[in-house]
């Protein structure tokens, strides 16, 4: 089968004033197509870097890296993506039917199947009666719905959420684990990162764990985490150890 | 193309929700009514002076819009974090470049279209006239010129923030349009090495004054000859698609990460 996610010996370093700085060594993962897909890591960890790696913002230093079969330097490569950002945020000053119509037509998709998902996604995200509003007036959370739908026009294969539940409140996170459990039923993969261990527990089939450019774990989620521990006490000792070898390597 | 013409379509949508094109029309249109309905100059033939003064403040005006409105197109997606979706989207960087050109430069001259036109009914109002044709073409060289300032400020807003590529864009397109007609005089006053750089200098830079017609359509010179009308435009498009190339360059490896965005 396919791998959603192909990533092999991949290295990113960022040129500082201070020096260079590693922000990934030697990542190779695998990602398989369907089911959620976790990616852990502290603060720094490498985790956004990886994604925007994926994503064609950022190039790689070295190694190589596939989404469905694309090298991710290929613009093509996103035809079949859904990405939301850490801090979503959009065109404030158009609405939100105009904000997902210009978004389809990035993707290309003809007239008459876009207005069907605008309309079907303002649906399901509670949005139908704010679509003629500005984006602008909108409160947070209905932002956070709007650039959910945007991430969803395209009927993506692959979604890659970044930091999702960031800043949410409950209803936000409900809302952000509501699309994750939709998008597996439906067979699509998603892969997303986030420091709320407790929501990726909930929802995870499989999971990563990053440490300073580093993968230090990976494995389906069931077996990965030994039975009966919480998977918040597993990472904390994973990444305890991962500093620990660390230093002695030092 | 399509999708260049999906960002143009957005950047047009900004502009015209962000009324600056109001308020310069309504601050055009009082002008020239004071002119006309004042007389506050005192000059006999006050339509002669509307018409002077109405194709400058379309250049102003013209210029100030397209500097503003181009240099931002670039940075303020870095800056509100929406560079971000929108590179996650099949679209090549090519494309959003000439994207946000298109979309600058269209909407400005639609602006400027507009200021011709009010410029115009004042005019024939007050029993004046253009000599159509000329006026057509000066329109025509004058949108020509906008393109290349917005295609700079463009090429300019792909490495430096909004302010700077603003500033930048200002200061060299003012020195070009005023100082590249005079250095031939220069070059012929220099010896050597100086009169050598002077005249690359002449040959590289763009030529703003080719694209000015506005005396010949104030005192009715009548049309400049087609061909030479031809061969300005094939000029300005080769200097636009350099300078796009020019933003393509700073801007196709370009790393985008949190950090640009604050």
């Amino acid at each position: 089968m396919q791998a959603a996610i192909d990533i092999k010996d991949l290295s990113v370093t960022f040129t500082t004033a201070a020096g260079p700085v590693h922000a990934l060594q030697n990542l190779t993962l695998s990602v398989p197509e369907g089911g959620v897909f976790g990616f852990l890591g502290p603060n720094g960890a490498g985790k956004t870097t990886a994604m925007h790696v994926l994503l064609g913002f950022v190039e790689a230093t070295s190694g190589s890296a596939t989404i469905l079969g694309t090298d991710v330097g290929q613009s093509i490569a996103r035809q079949r993506i859904g990405y939301l950002a850490e801090h979503p945020n959009t065109y404030r000053f158009l609405t939100g039917r105009e904000l997902l119509r210009a978004a389809g037509q990035l993707f290309l998709i003809p007239r008459s199947e876009l207005a069907e998902r605008i309309e079907r996604l303002l649906d399901q995200l509670d949005l139908a009666s704010a679509g003629d509003r500005r984006v602008g007036t909108y409160s947070r959370g209905m932002l956070q719905r709007i650039c959910v739908a945007e991430a969803l026009i395209n009927d993506p294969e692959l979604v890659i959420l970044d930091e999702p539940t960031s800043g949410l409140d409950p209803l936000g996170r409900g809302l952000i684990r509501d699309i994750i459990a939709d998008l597996k039923s439906r067979g699509k993969t998603v892969f997303f990162s986030s420091h709320e261990l407790s929501e990726v527990e909930l929802v995870c089939d499989s999971l990563a764990i990053l440490n300073k450019g580093q993968l230090v774990a990976q494995g389906p989620a069931d077996t990965l985490v030994p039975e009966g521990e919480r998977l918040e006490r597993f990472f904390m000792q994973t990444i305890s150890k991962a500093d620990a070898a660390g230093g002695e390597d030092a | 193309m399509r999708r260049a013409w999906t960002v143009a379509s957005v950047a047009w949508l900004e502009l015209l929700r962000r009324k600056e094109i109001y308020v310069l029309l309504i601050l055009l249109g009082t002008m020239l009514f004071a002119l006309v309905s004042m007389n506050i100059f005192g000059l006999g033939s006050v339509v002669g002076f509307v018409k002077d003064a109405g194709l400058l403040a379309a250049w102003l005006f013209g210029w100030i819009l397209i500097v503003n409105c181009a240099s931002r197109q670039l940075p303020q997606e870095e800056k509100r974090g929406t560079i971000l979706p929108l590179l996650a989207k099949p679209i090549r960087r090519g494309e959003l470049i000439v994207g946000k050109w298109l979309g600058a430069w269209s909407a400005v001259a639609t602006a400027v279209v507009t200021f011709y036109l009010l410029t115009l009914a004042v005019v024939w109002i007050h029993g004046g006239k253009f000599d159509l044709l000329t006026l057509l073409q000066a329109l025509i060289l004058h949108l020509a010129a906008l393109g290349i300032v917005a295609a700079l400020a463009v090429a300019l807003s792909t490495r430096l923030n909004q302010d700077a590529a603003a500033t930048l864009t200002y200061v060299a397109s003012a020195t070009m349009f005023m100082l590249v007609p005079r250095v031939p005089e220069l070059a012929a006053n220099a010896v050597g090495w100086r009169q050598t750089c002077l005249l690359i200098l002449y040959g590289i830079l763009p030529h703003f004054e080719l694209f000015d017609m506005r005396r010949r359509a104030v005192h009715q010179f009548g049309p400049m000859s087609w061909p030479v009308f031809a061969a300005i435009l094939v000029y300005g498009a080769i200097v636009i698609t350099i300078l796009l190339l020019l933003a393509w360059l700073g801007f196709h490896a370009k790393r985008f990460s949190r950090s640009n965005q604050d």
